[in-house]
């Protein structure tokens, strides 16, 4: 297995009305080929801005890669220029975002829209894209996929939407494919359809997925290794059933106790308490100490790094000095 | 135990806009025939997809949507029979919280007058009492006092959330309907809200009239479950029974569609039972069960007559409602063969 | 439960936040200083620089900066150019704020009502308001203005009459929007009537972009008032910058200078309300305070 995609340190500021604030931090990660990494963690933990960045959509300004290295394949796309990021988009690397209503162009069908993203990347003629795009539709399970292929994106329902998007995004085989929160805005029932139609597209193509969800459950079910990242860095990353039965870091634990689960639930649920800090107000120290139940005096004076002590890569003191 | 409010029958119908001048006016039927009732003290979740009406229901049921039919009984007094002045006086029995903090309060007032706003309105107690009765359902929720006087955007989603909490419990409510209240909160916040909820039925003895997508959220807070699909509950009954023997096909889909951390993609898990396609429209819905066209196990019957909720066969006895099923052929999941 | 700390937060009402926001607006706060420069000299103008502006003083037509005494010369009947703007501009602006006050009561009254209820009222209302909005406005005001005698009331009046139905439909529009919102809904579980949810729920958070369109319809009403003047249909006897450019358009080849300054003062006028206006929206707008 070799890692298809590599970040290094990768670290994204922002300009905001407080200043400076660093919105990544020495972020590295690794996608393999045929893998998915799920990457989980609460609103403002730098998820999406962490797949932003690998596609070369970080709005600058105010937004700016202040260092690091983004590798797709052994290609270095921090620097490279934009015509370049263009082609890799869609054909190397490809997106399926949260909303997909406002992510597809009401006034073009469906199938023009997933022909026009075929022929920016293939040299093949309208008539040729049109009949891929009606193949595509009919391989991410929308029945009746040529006469789909001739609707607005309104006539559509949520479930369906993700379905053109997820054509549209594997369209050019991408050996990366990166979904920001796929089912946040559809059903549980379509949920589970998109999550298994991704598992398919998967096994099929052989692309590498980057899932990034808040929702532990989503991670069991999909990821093969799990990054958990916390105020804009990753904090524990291992395979996914490690994360799962052996949650090193005290927020990783949290964020799987805290589960309303399936099973019987007749206990108080574990909490963690306070809210994620806003990325300005950021001491020198680890960000979750304040929500800490286990911080000593170290956890206030200096930040603790990605490293393994023992199990798998942790940053958190209490387990390096083993009082966890 | 007291039944505290008793649903029967309730329809609700919006009113489309015509297609011609002289046609008739095309309706949407929400809430179709709905019946539940829910005992003091406990909370009744109800459970559904986007356009199962399960919050048109809950708001028809305490008349802040207009229902075209039904009963509402509420103590035993039909709510939807009420003139407008009976209902404003009823108001503080019936309280509810919504699901996004964010435009749930005003966002030109202070949180202190927000909170405090019922009392003003329904002229209870002194000046004096409102501000000390404020004061300490703010320690109630975990808010602290010297937050009395902030503005809404001044705090963060969980703690709008508390807000909204506070001044639904101002009026010392009985009933409290709960619209995906932690939906919109990050899973840290949401265990944080869901335990203040456990909390303060136990200690006030409320009773709650929950709504979510969310079946983990549900079994967590509820003692019975209504699942709703169409407009229509199609499978009712006390939380284990039906989480542990869901009888409807459709709740056995949602059972199996709900993400769990027991099902590991590392142990080859696969889904079995999947349900294609989406809810069908609610303009025009089935003539016979409205699930029939996903279901693994639909007949010729199902298409053609719309099956009755009623009790499962050999359910029964102990406390609480009995497990109810609205399915031509009700059982255990079909292994996947 | 400890959450973010609490000394981020300063309890700050929304209005003295939007005072601060529009403080850190350098147009909005230059426009401030300009329209306090020219209400100012209407109001206390005169006490330095007296002199009737229907008097004849002076020989018609001298230029600017000729005469020490007539600093911007005088017009085509030789009367004074200064003493005009300073008496002219307290009328001016009259008509200008009456008339922005006239439309913004009949078009919110109007608007929230529709809005809010929505139905047949919403029906009736919006016919009334587009009646109103197809009426060619100058045509409607002349015809009003020429029925009743010409004075800065009636004036105001016609013009509040024939610029309300925006204001109209900008109210119903926020309404529509805002009635949908959950506070709303909050409000009515817990028993408040529909008087309150309009004036005391709904309105204060409609306000934002009314009252930048109340800032913009003073502005409108100057010019329209200009316009009226112009056409020869302000009051006679009562001197204002329309007045002043409505007599001296004739000789506009000749001196340029009689229509020229009531022609700039206008001009600076209607410019620094708009700055104010477009102040206000950023000030009442939190999602640029967020910066």
């Amino acid at each position: 297995m070799s890692a298809l995609l590599e970040i290094e340190d990768l670290r994204v500021t922002f300009r905001t009305r407080y200043g400076e604030v660093t919105a990544l931090d020495s972020v590295s990660l690794q996608v393999n080929a045929g893998e998915t990494l799920g990457i989980v963690g609460e609103s403002g933990c730098g998820k999406s801005i962490t797949a932003l960045s690998v596609m070369g959509l970080i709005p600058s300004p105010p937004g700016k890669i202040a260092g690091g290295s983004i590798r797709l394949n052994g290609e270095e796309l921090i620097g490279v220029s934009p015509a370049r990021m263009r082609a890799l988009r869609g054909s190397d690397v490809a997106m399926i975002f949260q909303e997909p209503m406002t992510s597809l162009n009401p006034v073009f069908t469906v199938g023009d829209q997933i022909a026009e993203a075929i022929m920016l990347h293939q040299k093949v003629s309208p008539d040729q894209a049109f009949r891929d795009a009606v193949a595509l539709l009919d391989r991410v399970g929308i029945p009746s996929p040529d006469r789909r292929a001739r609707d607005y994106p309104h006539q559509l329902s949520g479930g369906m939407r993700q379905r053109v998007m997820i054509a549209m995004a594997v369209s050019c085989r991408p050996k990366v494919l990166i979904a920001d929160e796929p089912t946040t805005a559809l059903d549980v029932t379509v949920q589970a359809q998109i999550f298994d139609l991704l598992n398919e597209i998967q096994r099929d193509f052989g692309a590498a997925i980057m899932l990034i969800t808040h929702d532990m459950g989503a991670i069991s079910e999909m990821a093969d290794r799990v990054a958990v990242m916390y105020a804009g860095r990753v904090i524990e990353t291992a395979t996914a059933d490690d994360v799962l039965d052996l949650p090193q870091h005290p927020y990783a634990r949290g964020l799987i106790d805290c589960i309303p689960t399936l099973g019987r639930a007749d206990h108080a649920l574990k909490e963690i308490p306070g809210v994620v800090p806003p990325l300005h107000l950021l001491g020198k120290g680890c960000a979750f100490a304040d929500r800490c139940a286990y911080k000593f005096d170290r956890c206030d004076a200096e930040k603790p790094l990605l490293t393994d002590h023992g199990r798998h890569p942790v940053a958190c003191h209490g387990a390096e000095e083993g009082r966890i | 135990m007291t039944t505290l409010l008793d649903v029967r029958d309730l329809t609700v119908r919006f009113a489309l806009p015509k297609a011609s001048m002289f046609g008739p006016r095309p309706h949407l039927e929400a809430v179709r025939q709905v019946s539940f009732s829910l005992d003091a003290g406990r909370a009744l979740g109800i459970v559904g997809e986007s356009g199962s009406g399960k919050t048109t229901t809950a708001m028809a049921a305490i008349r802040l949507t207009p229902a075209s039919g039904g009963q509402v009984l509420f103590e035993g007094e039909d709510l939807l029979a009420l003139d407008e002045e009976g209902m404003r006086q009823r108001r503080r029995d019936v309280q509810l919280i919504f699901q996004d903090p964010y435009s749930s309060l005003n966002p030109r007032a202070r949180v202190v007058d927000i909170v405090r706003e019922p009392m003003d309105l329904l002229e209870i107690g002194t000046p004096e009492e409102r501000l000390a009765r404020v004061k300490e359902l703010f320690s109630l929720v975990g808010l602290r006092p010297d937050q009395l006087n902030l503005f809404p955007h001044q705090f963060s989603g969980g703690q709008r959330q508390r807000i909204s909490i506070a001044r639904a419990l101002t009026t010392n409510p009985r009933l409290l309907v709960c619209d995906e209240p932690v939906s919109a909160l990050d899973v840290a916040i949401q265990a944080q809200i869901l335990n203040l909820l456990a909390r303060l039925k136990a200690e006030l003895g409320l009773s709650y009239l929950f709504i979510s997508h969310d079946l983990g959220v549900v079994r967590h807070v509820c003692e019975d479950v209504a699942v709703m699909y169409l407009g229509k509950i199609v499978e009712m009954g006390p939380r284990d029974a039906l989480f542990d023997a869901p009888q409807h096909p459709y709740t056995q889909a949602l059972l199996s569609a709900a993400p769990s951390l027991s099902r590991r993609k590392s142990k080859g898990y696969v889904r079995p039972l999947k349900v294609s396609g989406d809810p069908p429209s609610p303009i025009n819905p089935p003539a016979g069960c409205a699930f029939a066209e996903r279901c693994p196990k639909a007949q010729a019957i199902c298409r053609q007559t719309p099956p009755v909720l009623a009790p499962l066969a050999g359910a029964g006895g102990a406390s609480g409602p009995v497990q109810q099923v609205a399915c031509h052929f009700p059982g255990p999941a079909a292994e996947a063969a | 439960m400890s959450e973010p700390t609490s000394s981020e937060y300063v309890a700050e009402s929304p209005a003295r936040e939007a005072w601060r926001m529009y403080r850190r607006n350098l147009p909005a706060v230059a426009g401030a200083v300009i329209l306090l420069a020219i209400v100012a000299a209407t109001l206390y103008g005169s006490f330095f620089y007296a002199g009737d502006p229907f008097d004849i003083v002076w020989a018609p037509h001298e230029m600017p900066g000729v005469e020490p005494g007539f600093p911007l010369g005088t017009d085509y009947l030789g009367r004074d150019i200064l003493a005009g703007l300073l008496t002219g501009g307290a009328p001016t602006l009259t008509v200008g704020l009456a008339a922005a006050a006239i439309t913004m009561v009949i078009g919110v009254a109007l608007g929230a009502l529709a809005g809010y209820y929505g139905g047949w009222v919403d029906t009736l209302l919006m016919r009334v308001t587009e009646f109103f909005q197809v009426l060619p406005a100058l045509l409607f005001a002349m015809v009003l203005v020429t029925l009743f005698s010409p004075s800065i009331w009636t004036i105001a009046a016609a013009i509040g009459v024939v610029s309300w139905p925006q204001t109209a439909r900008l109210t119903r529009a926020e309404f529509l929007k805002i009635k949908e919102l959950e506070y709303v809904t909050a409000a009515r579980a817990i028993g408040a009537r529909n008087k309150r949810i309009i004036w005391k729920v709904i309105l204060p958070n409609a306000a934002a972009p009314l009252i930048v369109s109340a800032t913009l319809t003073i502005g409108v009403a100057i010019l329209f008032e200009a316009g009226l003047s112009f056409l020869g249909l302000g009051d006679p006897n009562q001197m204002s910058w329309g007045l002043m450019i409505g007599a001296n358009r004739e000789y506009i080849l000749d001196a340029w200078w009689p229509v020229t300054f009531p022609g700039l003062a206008i001009f600076l006028t209607v410019f620094a309300v708009s700055l104010i206006g477009d102040g206000l929206n950023d000030a009442f707008n939190p999602k640029l305070r967020e910066r």
